[in-house]
């Protein structure tokens, strides 16, 4: 019962947090100076047609209207077509007022799909990185408080934070690939290809989870049951790993639920300098070309997806630990 | 009874299950520097438009792929030296039979990569499908209805402009620019076959677009020969550090638009090695001629006198050559300009004292739009060039836009078009200075100035209607280029330089000023 409940509750407020996105996302686009007709006709489009385009395609309704009928489609799964883009999903641009391809526009639906894939394995190999560098760091400096473990974390944690993630990505290219030759720095044809931006986007992460781990580890660590656990003669590994580090973990689980979202939205730099063609690159290049359909499609799909990641890690932090109500 | 745990490890394994058919089956497998060397790996700075009609864009990446896959009747290396110079690819003769007439001979050995053989009719084709004004790519000197093209037999073209009244050697330089498409694919129209795929009879014969990729292969029966490389994928790379890093670390053997600071890095590397050249693009700072305060002359000539160009070409560094005309250097017809307007602030000022605005007073609020990310050092020079201006009292704002932006703002439109001043090039593949001319300074066209004057109209006419090379070449220097110098309705600020960056083991590339890339004779050792 608890389940239904749970579900039925926190699926209903994600809905209303992708609607809220959605009408935001919707109304910001169409608001902000620039014509996409005139980017999808061409800049050498006659007026008339620029016209007679935007109307054909109800870009000239008030924003209300076009707002219903695009979420109209979007809850029968039509996200519409991208405007500038082929059905092969190359990147385009400067297509010209008789285009006759226009007509087989790439569905926002497929181009979303085609690439999230890669940004989700992306995502993952960069938790999977952030938690190699991290987990040492920060249960050594959770264990061992205010001694020179804890200082490492912390100095660890601020040096990683600082370093931003264009002049990282460009560096470790520049070292790994160009110097070294030992590994490729752009596109994607394998594993190989996303080593580079996943360990960017793992120092990026690194420090929030080390930081996270030192204070959870520490406060777990200094309470009674961990001291009960050492009178009962358990030994200090056993303690810490099997009752420390499953307390400390909430907080983790929180915290990576939330970096993974953010990760499936925040790719941009980062699969641009990598040109890693996965969900970010593609809203780079959605919103160089004011590629509506697509921006939206994508706003909603990782709003949904946020949404969805919360609800799990929710519901995880509840299997580890009862006493937790969400 | 369903219970937390189990709703997670149902969840899970059903995410799994439907996220399986949508990973990618390379994922964990495939080798890393999978890219094999032996087809050229060339990163663009530039998209494409998708629509693989020639005549259906005017976008140089486009360009460039159409130079592997496409025939031209000639090609033109335009240098300096000889900015006129045509060799013969497709035609082996182009005379002048008559003021109005031209005859076209063809080769007789090639053929199409679907397998059909090439003749006049595809020539005749071509031309009339390219000169419809309904084609984005339109540059012929007037509409289809203007000129005749007969076939006398299968190698000979005859193209006739006596109907439209102006001489047929416009059509003689124009040869190097289009594309020559299959009949066959034409007969479809603009939206059969012809918009699928290139069908040409170049060196690379087109596989597929794959994403950001355009994938070409070597074409056995090229007539020329076979090419030695497998083929050549174009791949669009929008960031400037990416292509030089992919450079740089052997995934890319190619790279265009290398910024001058690139150039500095890239001339230490002992693998990589630098081609530049004189290209066929100008900048300009186009002025709204169809608004106030530059629909009068003396302001934008006094505009032009504010701005002192050598600070612009030291700006731009390498990637500047500097040149006093409307067209590049390497343009039939250039000549160096004695009005063209230097920086002059004494005459600057007279200027628009006589124009009713001393010292820049009652001037209107004025927007310079400019891009960034697009063309080289466009905001630097954009914010000398705003300095330059304040400093003679026009009250210049400078608006640096993303590409999309300023694309959106750039052309001219009723009224005006967006702001007063927008930056831009404009280049096209062709010795013939008419593609550029006419197509922003006459009234008929007026892409982004809006000009609208009698007088240049009469110029361009005359230039155009001249019945021999030569006398155009006297009509354009001794009557259009110096009107433009004293009305300009835009400046043309430099001549851009192109450089490529390559590995140093491609050889046998030849780069034409527009980017066009014969690879027909590359190696790569």
């Amino acid at each position: 019962m608890f389940i239904l409940k749970f579900l039925l509750r926190r699926l209903f407020q994600g809905a209303i947090i992708v609607f809220i996105v959605s009408a935001l996302i919707f109304t910001l686009l169409r608001v902000v100076p620039g014509d996409p007709v005139r980017l999808m006709a061409g800049g050498m489009a006659p007026e008339a047609l620029i016209e007679q385009i935007a109307e054909e395609m109800g870009l000239r309704d008030p924003i209300p209207v076009q707002f219903t009928r695009y979420m109209a489609g979007v809850v029968q799964g039509d996200f519409g077509q991208s405007f500038v883009r082929p059905k092969n999903g190359a990147s385009v641009g400067g297509s010209s007022f008789d285009d006759s391809t226009r007509g087989e526009r790439a569905q926002v639906l497929d181009l979303i799909a085609d690439t999230a894939p890669m940004t989700i394995q992306l995502a993952l190999l960069s938790m999977v990185f952030a938690l190699i560098i991290a987990i040492p760091i920060g249960v050594g400096g959770g264990l061992a408080p205010n001694r020179w473990p804890d200082r490492l974390a912390l100095y660890l944690s601020s040096v990683f934070v600082s370093l931003p993630n264009f002049w990282l990505g460009i560096v470790l290219a520049l070292l790994l690939s160009v110097k070294l030759q030992l590994l490729p720095a752009i596109g994607y044809k394998g594993f190989a290809y996303m080593i580079l931006p996943a360990l960017v986007l793992a120092i990026e992460m690194a420090p929030f989870i080390i930081r996270t781990l030192t204070v959870s580890v520490a406060a777990v660590m200094s309470e009674n049951f961990i001291d009960i656990a050492r009178i009962r003669g358990l030994s200090r590994n056993r303690i810490v790993f099997h009752h420390g580090m499953k307390n400390a973990a909430v907080p983790l689980l929180n915290l990576l639920g939330v970096q993974f979202s953010m990760l499936l939205g925040g790719v941009l730099v980062v699969e641009f300098i990598f040109d890693y063609p996965g969900l970010g690159l593609l809203t780079i290049n959605a919103v160089m070309q004011r590629d509506f359909p697509l921006i939206q499609g994508i706003a909603i799909i990782t709003a949904a997806a946020f949404v969805v990641i919360n609800i799990v890690v929710d519901l995880a932090a509840t299997t580890i630990d009862p006493r937790l109500d969400y | 009874m369903i219970n937390r745990r189990r709703l997670l490890t149902y969840s899970a394994a059903a995410g799994v299950l439907a996220a399986a058919p949508r990973l990618n089956p390379d994922f964990l497998f495939s080798p890393a520097m999978a890219q094999t060397t032996s087809p050229i790996v060339f990163l663009s700075a530039e998209n494409i438009t998708g629509n693989w009609d020639c005549t259906a864009h005017t976008t140089l990446s486009q360009s460039t792929i159409q130079g592997f896959v496409m025939g031209y009747l000639a090609r033109a290396p335009m240098t300096q030296e000889n900015p006129g110079e045509l060799v013969m690819e497709l035609a082996t003769e182009i005379n002048e039979i008559s003021a109005t007439q031209l005859e076209i001979k063809l080769r007789n050995d090639i053929t199409f990569h679907d397998g059909k053989p090439f003749t006049s009719e595809d020539v005749k084709a071509t031309f009339e499908y390219g000169s419809q004004p309904d084609r984005p790519a339109q540059t012929y000197p007037g509409a289809t209805d203007t000129f005749d093209v007969t076939t006398p037999d299968d190698y000979t073209v005859i193209v006739d402009t006596s109907k439209g009244g102006y001489g047929a050697s416009l059509f003689i330089f124009l040869a190097a620019y289009l594309p020559i498409m299959s009949a066959k694919d034409i007969a479809e129209g603009p939206g059969g076959v012809l918009t699928q795929r290139l069908n040409g009879t170049g060196p690379f014969k087109f596989v597929e677009q794959r994403g950001n990729d355009t994938v070409m292969e070597a074409f056995p029966d090229y007539f020329k020969g076979a090419p030695t490389v497998s083929g050549v994928t174009f791949s669009f790379v929008g960031d400037a550090t990416t292509r030089m890093l992919s450079l740089m670390g052997g995934q890319a053997d190619i790279i265009e638009r290398l910024e001058p600071e690139q150039v500095e890095t890239l001339q230490g590397e002992a693998d990589i090695k630098l081609n530049t050249s004189v290209s066929v693009e100008n900048k300009y700072l186009w002025f709204r001629c169809s608004k106030p305060p530059f629909d009068n002359p003396l302001v934008r000539k006094a505009a032009c006198h504010a701005i002192d160009r050598e600070l612009i070409m030291e700006v731009m560094g390498v990637a500047g050559h500097a040149s006093s005309n409307f067209v590049s250097p390497i343009k039939f017809g250039y000549i160096d300009l004695d009005n063209y307007p230097e920086y002059d602030a004494e005459e600057c000022q007279r200027l628009l004292a006589e124009a009713g605005y001393p010292n820049g007073q009652g001037l209107p609020d004025l927007e310079y739009i400019t891009s960034s990310g697009f063309y080289p050092k466009t905001k630097e020079y954009g914010e000398v060039i705003t300095a330059m201006l304040q400093e003679q009292g026009f009250p210049v704002k400078l608006s640096v836009m993303e590409v999309a932006a300023w694309n959106e703002r750039l052309y001219d439109r009723p009224g005006g078009g967006p702001g007063h001043m927008v930056d831009c090039g404009w280049s096209t593949g062709s010795p013939e200075p008419d593609l550029v001319l006419r197509t922003h300074f006459h009234s008929s066209s007026k892409r982004i100035c809006g000009i609208d004057d009698a007088e240049i109209d009469a110029a361009l006419d005359a230039e155009r209607n001249a019945t021999s090379l030569d006398a155009r070449q006297e009509s354009l220097q001794t009557n259009l280029m110096p009107l433009l110098a004293d009305k300009v309705p835009a400046l043309s600020l430099f001549t851009s330089v192109m450089i490529h960056g390559m590995r140093a083991n491609l050889d046998g590339l030849f780069i034409y000023p527009d980017g066009l890339t014969d690879a027909s004779k590359a190696t790569m050792g």
